[in-house]
């Protein structure tokens, strides 16, 4: 085997880099192609992860590094579980999460549904439902914020066509009531296409021939519904669930553009209340505690979920 | 149980016809089996009387009414889907129990429970009623969907190709079993295939499909005695009949005749033109010999311990032969 690939390699290869591989073992060679990536990986998320862990003890502030920093154990922990403030932003995120998930879930699956049924120019549709997936946020927060305008805007001009009221008589973004809800219906409007996507790739993958057989089997549209569309697409739409679970307990850009947490504190949510207390306080030791009950947080339900997820697949 | 019946069914895909002029009479109780190669309509004629496909022209009745415009739940008939269609997700329990369920049933979970093992007992795959369907083989998704029709009793029984994808133990296990529950029962059957030993076992009577055309319709004995054209004298018969030119056995053609049919059976060895033997198949129980006539290919069959070899010489001669014309039609 003189020609093989390896011997015709090796001879093109010049003499003084073969004269450094020689000599390498294979696991040796195969550390220097993975060596790169691990590093960047341990610089740039374990090492920050393991250095906000150290911190989170300590009462570190970041814009006074020559203060002389204190071990303060777990005072950190105990303050933010007793802190007013972090609670309310847990209940903003929650009251977030909960209806942006299940607004798009029954939005996006109901789209997926009608998309599913075959008519002419559905390709079209999906095209143009799926676009605000497509934009930036911060795109769509700006321009959200001239929709919701009192005076010129969009929205408050198309709701006073259904309710009568004068446009300039409510704030989206300026009532206590209203603006949580303006970022939902953001939220929604823009990331419903995604949940829908993830349904009609459910959808499409039940075949027809199941239908038939069904309908043979004389079981009506609701019990064919129930019976096999839902817990066929059921494992697709709790991943759907878990994608926007994770990046809206994270949701951080939209609000900023839309409320920046107001009015008065109704839209902090978590990561803008930990943004707030890091870079406005400058409490770093205090908000690298938050940061790690956060993590663990999102960490702990998701893998909760992703065992259920896995139980529902398996059925 | 009901009798099925087409009349003048015709059904277009586009431009291609996949039924044209279909009548065809299914009495109360028979077995009917519909042989054709693929294409030739079959699986359209089944989606069309279960009401999956809508026909074009003609009219369908089942127990004498009328199904145009029913749906296929309506209809009340039972299928069997050549690709198993067994709900993915269920345990082979739920899918037979499936059918059951239909409020249209009325049925309370003891009963229920009695006809899934029943069913389960004949088709044996009681073992496996807790597994998921899509953790069994071909072989036992195949009895699974098939048992999903037998749970139920409906006007007729639709089957397309329900044995085609089992071994060949299991498949002539199912056979006779399949014929026992169809006698037993009194049902009504259609059912699709072209394996030509299962339309010869089971069936009361065989119609043959070319083309969407019903071309012969009548007993299995019937059709494979006196077909009607050498289309459908192929469809039955293994070895299949041996079609040579009219006049390789001398005079004695009927006027209009050009082509002889012989069954490999219809041959007489010892007198005649004589053959050079080109193979022979010894399969145990009969002996297959390939011969040579004129450049002609030629099979017929032999003692199982016959001493012949390739290159012997065998003279051969015709005995109740079948004729065709050029077209393919019947002649004497």
């Amino acid at each position: 085997m003189n020609d093989s690939v390896a011997t015709r390699a090796a001879q093109a290869t010049p003499p003084g880099v073969a004269r450094r591989v020689k000599g390498l073992s294979d696991r040796a060679i195969a550390w220097i192609f993975v060596g790169p990536t691990i590093f960047l990986l341990l610089a740039i998320n374990i090492f920050p992860l393991i250095w906000t862990i150290r911190l989170s003890f300590t009462n570190f502030r970041a814009n006074r590094p020559n203060r002389e920093v204190e071990w303060v154990g777990l005072r950190n922990y105990e303050r933010i579980l007793g802190d007013s403030d972090i609670w309310l932003s847990m209940q903003a995120t929650a009251h977030f999460l909960i209806w942006t998930i299940v607004l798009q879930v029954l939005i996006g699956f109901t789209l997926a549904w009608l998309i599913n049924k075959k008519f002419r120019g559905n390709d079209l549709w999906t095209t143009i439902i799926v676009l605000p997936m497509m934009l930036s946020p911060a795109v769509v927060g700006n321009f959200w914020t001239f929709l919701y305008q009192p005076q010129i805007g969009l929205f408050n001009y198309v709701i006073t066509w259904f309710t009568g009221a004068d446009p300039s008589s409510f704030e989206m973004l300026g009532s206590v009531n209203l603006a949580p809800w303006s970022i939902i219906i953001v939220d929604t409007w823009m990331w419903t296409p995604f949940v829908m996507l993830i349904c009609l790739a459910g959808l499409r993958s039940i075949p027809d021939y199941i239908y038939e057989a069904a309908e043979i089997d004389r079981a009506s549209k609701l019990r064919q519904f129930f019976t096999i569309t839902l817990p066929m697409v059921l494992p697709f739409l709790m991943l759907a669930v878990l994608f926007r679970g994770i990046e809206n307990f994270k949701m951080f850009d939209l609000v900023v553009q839309l409320t920046g947490g107001g009015p008065g504190s109704i839209t902090e949510l978590a990561s803008i209340n930990l943004k707030r207390e890091a870079f406005e306080k400058w409490r770093t030791g205090y908000s690298s505690a938050f940061a790690i009950i956060l993590f663990v947080t999102v960490f702990g339900l998701a893998s909760i979920y992703v065992k259920a997820l896995n139980k529902v697949k398996e059925r | 149980m009901a009798d099925v019946r087409l009349a003048s069914v015709s059904k277009r895909f586009g431009t291609t016809a996949a039924l044209t002029d279909l009548s065809l009479d299914i009495e109360d109780g028979d077995f009917v089996v519909m042989l054709g190669p693929t294409g030739a309509g079959k699986t359209t004629t089944l989606r069309s009387i279960a009401g999956l496909d809508t026909i074009d022209g003609g009219d369908i009745t089942i127990g004498g009414h009328s199904v145009a415009g029913l749906t296929p739940a309506q209809r009340d008939v039972a299928m069997v889907f050549q690709q198993y269609s067994l709900y993915p997700h269920l345990t082979v329990r739920d899918n037979l129990a499936f059918p059951l369920k239909s409020p249209l049933m009325s049925l309370d979970k003891a009963a229920i429970k009695r006809k899934v093992a029943e069913v389960a007992e004949v088709l044996h795959i009681s073992h496996k009623l807790d597994n998921k369907a899509t953790a069994l083989s071909g072989g036992e998704m195949q009895r699974v969907s098939i048992g999903r029709a037998l749970v139920r009793d409906p006007a007729i029984y639709l089957m397309d190709e329900p044995l085609s994808s089992l071994d060949a133990k299991l498949r002539s296990e199912l056979r006779v079993e399949l014929k026992r529950v169809q006698a037993d029962l009194g049902a009504t059957l259609l059912y699709v295939t072209h394996d030509q030993i299962e339309a010869m076992t089971m069936a009361t009577r065989v119609g043959v499909l070319d083309k969407g055309r019903l071309v012969q319709f009548g007993t299995p004995r019937d059709v494979y005695e006196n077909p009607a054209s050498l289309y459908v004298a192929t469809r039955l018969g293994l070895p299949r009949i041996n079609a040579l030119p009219a006049n390789v056995f001398g005079a004695g053609a009927p006027s209009g005749a050009t082509t002889i049919g012989l069954r490999p059976e219809h041959i007489r060895q010892g007198e005649g033109r004589s053959t050079r033997v080109t193979r022979v198949e010894h399969l145990g129980d009969q002996t297959r010999l390939h011969l040579d006539l004129d450049g002609h290919a030629l099979v017929t069959l032999t003692d199982a311990h016959s001493a012949l070899s390739p290159g012997d010489t065998l003279s051969v001669t015709p005995a109740n032969p079948l004729w065709f014309d050029s077209a393919g039609a019947r002649v004497g």
